[in-house]
């Protein structure tokens, strides 16, 4: 399987006082298609890994391959335009614009994209019915409940057909019930083949995915795979 | 993807983002209404006053000088006994002097004014006699109605006592109602004079004083001397008084407008030689127009001043709302960063934003402005009309867009320069 992402020694040093270290030395690599789990104890490092994973971020040193592209010596306009292209976020608290309709929070992607607005519309209209929410692209996101809100986000992580999902704690405002929906929806994609990144602090959702990597301090504390389906880098 | 429609889906999102907040988007705009409105409506007004007021000098000629007589201020007649006629202003030998003096005059008329009643069969009115000659015709801008204006043969003092007058159509109007007006015979004082000519409107040349110039009647000055008399009796304080003024108004037409500032220049010191009262007054339509036209620049840069203030203070305005709202909407910022736009995408959408504003106020303020001179015509509380020029709308309008610029500026870098991850932790 092709390479999806491969760090090589990766440190990020926050410059306050004397400087934070939140990670240290990382080296990992993630074939396309994997569905990776970061878990780890708050302070970790957790937060830190997915904004650099999810081109926020910039690291302080080393190197971060995303599929064959390093991307840590990139210009902040070409980061926008490597997340515009090759992720698709999804947030603990959803994140939608509360003033625009589902059909616009799902467009949001496309619109940095320049993807016209009839192709747009359409595109909008093919993801929201994959989430099931086809008959709710003119409501506003307060009028939907919290596991569809969730549901919209994925639509719109998935709209510029993204080589991998980042999320962050995707269920962590939700009631154990939708949050099994929402991690199904994931399941589903994953199986369509899209690779997925996700943040979480619970050991039952980490189980869903093929690997687990365990941070603590800063370093990868361990790296299991799930299953003998997946193989793994050692 | 065109770039047609990138800017239009930036507009949509402009537009649809200030609807979100309407009346904090009218509220803010505010500011930009009142200074384009404040600056059409000023600019109708004052455009329409200077048309005016060219209009009337145009009319009165560039190229004359006109000196007329005035009754002297209070005190500068007290010296004089109150007894006897009060003699004041211009005479014969001052127009003699001026001639000789001035160079290049092509043309001088004299004028004597008196008050007389006129009488038509039972209908009798005061009106003002001007005793004048055919050269009138040539100097002022005489348009006659109908028939024709005085003539060197209407000089010529004949035993036949019946001399020609010309009236204006207004005057004719009033005195014959619907009567053919021309060749009807009319009394002045007790004299009878033939209608000869009717004028379609006095000319601005002839300074008509008191009683306006509806009520005018010319006549040859020959025929006045001889037979209307030097005196014009007039009810002043406590009873009767009579007047004599030789010369009431001396026009002087010149060869060019050289010539104007040189004659208009002898004509005062020669003036103030002779004169020890200020019994005259000489007036230079194209000194007045000088004038009128610094009166006019003045006006403008005092309404630039305050157009400016309000628009700063209005630009102000937009640049905190917009202020606010980037603190207010940080979070969507964050995402829509993460989702892939670019620091200029925010920029731009921003920028847009406060421009729209503008845009918005400075189109309501068009209609607000344009209604206040339209208001203000349909009162009919000015003398004039008001005229609104192209430019007066397109100026404060772009003025306006300049300001949703540059107050929108600080606020979009200060948006694009968020960092994304910061952005979307806050609260």
């Amino acid at each position: 399987m092709a390479e999806l992402i491969r760090l090589e020694n990766l440190w990020k040093i926050y410059p306050l006082g004397p400087g934070v270290t939140a990670l240290q030395d990382i080296s990992l690599q993630v074939e396309q298609g994997q569905y990776i789990a970061i878990m780890g104890p708050s302070g970790s490092g957790k937060s830190t890994m997915l904004n650099l994973l999810g081109c926020l971020d910039r690291p302080t040193r080393g190197q971060y391959w995303l599929c064959g592209q390093n991307v840590a010596g990139m210009s902040e306009n070409e980061l926008s335009d490597v997340r515009s292209r090759r992720i698709g976020f999804v947030f603990q608290s959803f994140n939608l614009i509360a003033s625009s309709s589902i059909m616009e929070n799902i467009e949001v992607p496309m619109f940095y994209r320049g993807i016209p607005r009839r192709r747009r519309h359409v595109r909008c209209r093919k993801l929201a019915e994959m989430v099931g929410l086809g008959d709710r692209l003119h409501h506003r996101p307060a009028e939907l409940s919290g596991g569809q809100q969730q549901r919209v986000a994925i639509a719109r992580a998935l709209a510029n057909e993204p080589t991998m999902i980042v999320a962050d704690e995707p269920t962590g405002n939700l009631d154990s019930q939708t949050a099994a929906e929402i991690l199904d929806l994931m399941d589903d994609l994953h199986r369509r083949g899209r690779s997925i990144v996700m943040v979480t602090h619970e050991a039952d959702i980490g189980r869903r995915a093929d690997r687990v990597v365990m941070l603590r301090d800063g370093r990868i504390a361990s790296d299991t795979f799930n299953g003998d389906t997946h193989r793994g880098n050692p | 993807m065109t770039a047609t429609h990138k800017i239009l889906d930036v507009l949509r999102l402009a537009v649809r983002s200030l609807r979100a907040h309407l009346v904090r988007s009218i509220l803010t705009s505010l500011g930009i209404i009142f200074g384009v409105c404040g600056v059409i409506a000023m600019l109708g007004i004052t455009e329409g006053a200077s048309y005016q007021s060219q209009l009337y000098l145009r009319e009165l000629g560039s190229d004359k000088i006109i000196i007329r007589s005035v009754n002297p201020p209070e005190e500068d007649k007290a010296s004089e006994s109150r007894r006897g006629p009060n003699v004041y202003g211009l005479n014969a030998d001052d127009v003699a002097r001026l001639q000789s003096n001035i160079p290049d005059v092509v043309r001088c008329v004299t004028l004597h004014q008196s008050k007389k009643y006129l009488s038509f069969g039972t209908k009798r009115q005061t009106v003002s006699v001007f005793g004048t000659g055919p050269e009138l015709g040539l100097v002022a801008r005489i348009r006659m109605a109908a028939g024709r204006f005085l003539t060197v043969s209407d000089m010529v003092i004949e035993p036949v006592p019946k001399a020609a007058c010309v009236m204006p159509a207004s005057l004719a109007r009033r005195v014959f109602g619907y009567l053919d007006p021309i060749g009807q015979t009319v009394l002045i004082g007790a004299e009878p004079f033939h209608v000869v000519g009717i004028l379609a409107q006095v000319p601005q040349a002839v300074e008509a004083g008191m009683g306006g110039r509806d009520e005018c009647v010319f006549v040859p000055d020959t025929v006045r001397k001889r037979r209307l008399g030097k005196f014009t009796l007039l009810r002043a304080k406590g009873g009767f008084q009579f007047e004599r003024v030789d010369v009431s108004q001396i026009i002087l037409q010149m060869k060019d407008e050289e010539a104007v500032s040189v004659g208009a220049g002898i004509a005062r010191s020669l003036l103030s030689r002779t004169h020890d009262k200020a019994d005259y007054l000489v007036k230079v339509p194209m000194e007045l127009l000088a004038q009128k036209r610094k009166q006019t620049r003045l006006w403008a840069i005092v309404l630039l001043v305050i157009a400016g203030i309000s628009l700063v203070v209005g630009g102000i305005g937009i640049m905190n709302i917009m202020l606010a709202s980037v603190t207010e909407r940080t979070r969507e910022i964050g995402v829509r960063r993460a989702l892939g736009a670019k620091q200029a995408d925010i920029a731009v959408q921003f920028l847009v934003e406060s421009v729209a504003l503008t845009i918005v106020g400075g189109l309501l303020g068009i209609a607000v402005g344009l209604l206040g001179p339209w208001a203000v015509d349909r009162a009919g509380v000015l003398p004039f009309e008001t005229i609104i020029t192209p430019w007066a709308i397109v100026v404060p309008f772009l003025m306006a867009v300049a300001v949703g610029l540059v107050s929108g500026l600080y606020p979009a870098l200060r948006a694009a320069k968020l960092d994304p991850i910061e952005a979307l932790r806050h609260e």
